[in-house]
């Protein structure tokens, strides 16, 4: 065991003992059981579900003939999924309040589509940027000039 | 041989790396530690220990502070996510344990990985108000933190030589060989566009979320779980009247103010009596545990001038009560020093009107630098003690 590795865990140790004393010691709050499900189920869920989707589809990604768009294309993927991601459980609107219409006030569905646009919008802006800067660089290097 | 063979056929980008990882490592580092501290922070003003006080100034430091840790959360998705992304194939490193160090390292992975999971999962459902999980949000995402940590701590220790090799290299006799050297171009993305991948991710959704706190974002903030400017008479609420289940009683004609505790004299104060007492006006915002926040102008009575009136000893504390049967947060208590503070009011209107039921109408504590939910509202009981 290297040295760092045995400060980190002297260090760590006070932190582990606070976190743990307080889900034992309000345990009809913090239900532990419960609680370490949900810590457990988090890492399974991302280990074997959201990473082989990722990886799967970073796989696809990687064989498609983007060129100078890839870039841009990968940009496009990783903003949109983690905004459809992240934004779900408002687009489901699973905590909307009969009686409290200022919790969840927006239309979460039609944020999420505006955002997805721009954020494609803006991929393809980019796309057509890099193949042009990339064209007029070809052109300069066939007139002789170097680029830049 | 025939795993890793394996292994390596599927983990073909060389953005799997230890100096990206770093890059990523070093961003979480920051962004959770300022999570940690306005958290902790936010835990110790809910549940202050003997001797803590809070100050009431600078009125919106609350509001910063919450609305930091909320849009730091938000913006450590995309970073742990890609973070966990670029670290996953030694998930599935043969031999899966190399020696008993290995072993000890690789279990603290789990309060860090599933903590840091959980933290940013429970932390969106709350902002959503999506209470699935079973066990109090506030109490649980508090223990979890400490846990988190520690496991990053520890974490920070086991790597921080390799991390700090591949951040900042030892320079060489020749400047120009890299130290580190660039994962080779396989025809992916490079280092730089994967990192501005991530960067975006982050930054779309605080342009997306962030207007609920900053309000010139306002428009841009379509995924924002509050709009700062929806609510009964132009903000929002945390707790409505039918749900806090006070209707009635707020709405009684018989509705008198209580101040009594350590006094020379015991109070009751209808809300007519409360209007011709002297009245005060404050510029200050409700600045909720979720991140979101807006500002009114509020006008009522200064809690000071009420327990002088009833000749409480200045340097008494007050109990605020509401009219709530039950709720954790029916009272709140103010110290000396936020008493003292001019601003420290009992408000009937808001923004030049009688306050709305959903306010807290006919009466609510409105006090700088508080969170939310110490701005009792429904009003019915102030405690000297």
């Amino acid at each position: 065991m290297t040295r760092g590795q045995l400060v980190g865990l002297a260090a760590s140790a006070p932190f582990a003992a606070v976190g743990v004393g307080a889900l034992l010691r309000n345990a009809d709050a913090t239900h532990p059981a419960r609680a370490v499900a949900w810590i457990v189920g988090a890492a399974v869920a991302h280990d074997f579900v959201l990473a082989p989707l990722v990886f799967t589809l970073g796989a696809l990604v990687r064989r498609a003939p983007l060129g100078r768009a890839r870039v841009w294309v990968v940009t496009g993927l990783v903003v949109s999924g983690v905004v459809a991601l992240w934004s779900w459980p408002f687009v489901r609107g699973y905590g909307r309040l009969a009686n409290n219409p200022s919790v969840l006030p927006r239309n979460y569905g039609m944020g999420l589509a505006v955002t997805l646009v721009a954020v494609w919008t803006a991929v393809l802006v980019m796309t057509l940027v890099a193949r042009r800067g990339g064209t007029g660089r070809a052109e300069r290097r066939a007139d002789g000039r170097t680029p830049g | 041989m025939v795993r890793r063979a394996r292994a390596s056929l599927t983990f073909t980008s060389p953005l799997h790396d230890v100096r990206t990882a770093a890059w990523l490592g070093a961003l979480l580092g920051v962004s959770f530690t300022t999570c940690f501290v306005t958290g902790l922070t936010s835990h110790l003003i809910h549940h202050p220990p003997s001797r803590f006080e809070w100050p009431a100034r600078p009125a919106g430091l609350y509001r910063v502070s919450q609305g930091v840790h909320v849009a730091t959360g938000i913006a450590s998705v995309p970073l742990l996510l890609a973070k966990l992304w670029t670290v996953y194939p030694h998930f599935w490193a043969s031999p899966p344990v190399r020696s008993i160090a290995h072993g000890i390292e690789r279990l603290t992975l789990l309060p860090l990985v599933g903590g840091s999971l959980f933290m940013l999962v429970t932390g969106t459902m709350n902002l959503a108000r999506w209470y699935a999980f079973g066990f109090d949000f506030t109490a649980t995402h508090y223990a979890v933190a400490w846990i988190t940590v520690g496991g990053l701590v520890a974490h920070v220790g086991a790597k921080w030589a390799v991390a700090r090799a591949a951040l900042w290299p030892p320079r060489t006799a020749d400047p120009t060989a890299p130290a580190t050297p660039s994962p080779p171009r396989t025809g992916g993305v490079s280092r730089r566009g994967f990192l501005g991948a991530v960067g975006a991710g982050a930054g779309v959704l605080t342009l997306v979320t962030a207007g609920q706190t900053v309000h010139p974002l306002r428009a841009l903030s379509v995924l924002g779980p509050r709009d700062p400017a929806v609510g009964p008479q132009g903000f929002p609420v945390n707790k409505s009247a039918v749900g806090a289940g006070v209707v009635a009683a707020a709405t009684d004609p018989a509705f008198r103010l209580t101040v009594d505790g350590i006094v020379a004299r015991r109070l009751s104060l209808s809300l007519d009596d409360l209007r011709s007492l002297p009245q005060h006006e404050a510029t200050l915002p409700i600045a909720c545990v979720e991140g979101w926040s807006a500002s009114a102008r509020w006008r009522g009575v200064r809690v000071r001038d009420l327990l002088d009136m009833a000749g409480a000893p200045r340097s008494a504390t007050a109990r605020v009560v509401s009219l709530q049967a039950r709720s954790r947060y029916r009272t709140s208590d103010l110290h000396a020093g936020q008493l003292d503070d001019p601003d420290t009011l009992l408000a009937l209107e808001v923004n030049g009107e009688p306050l709305h039921l959903d306010h807290g109408y006919p009466l609510r504590l409105i006090a700088p630098n508080r969170p939310g939910v110490q701005q009792t509202k429904w009003v019915t009981r102030v405690i000297a003690r």
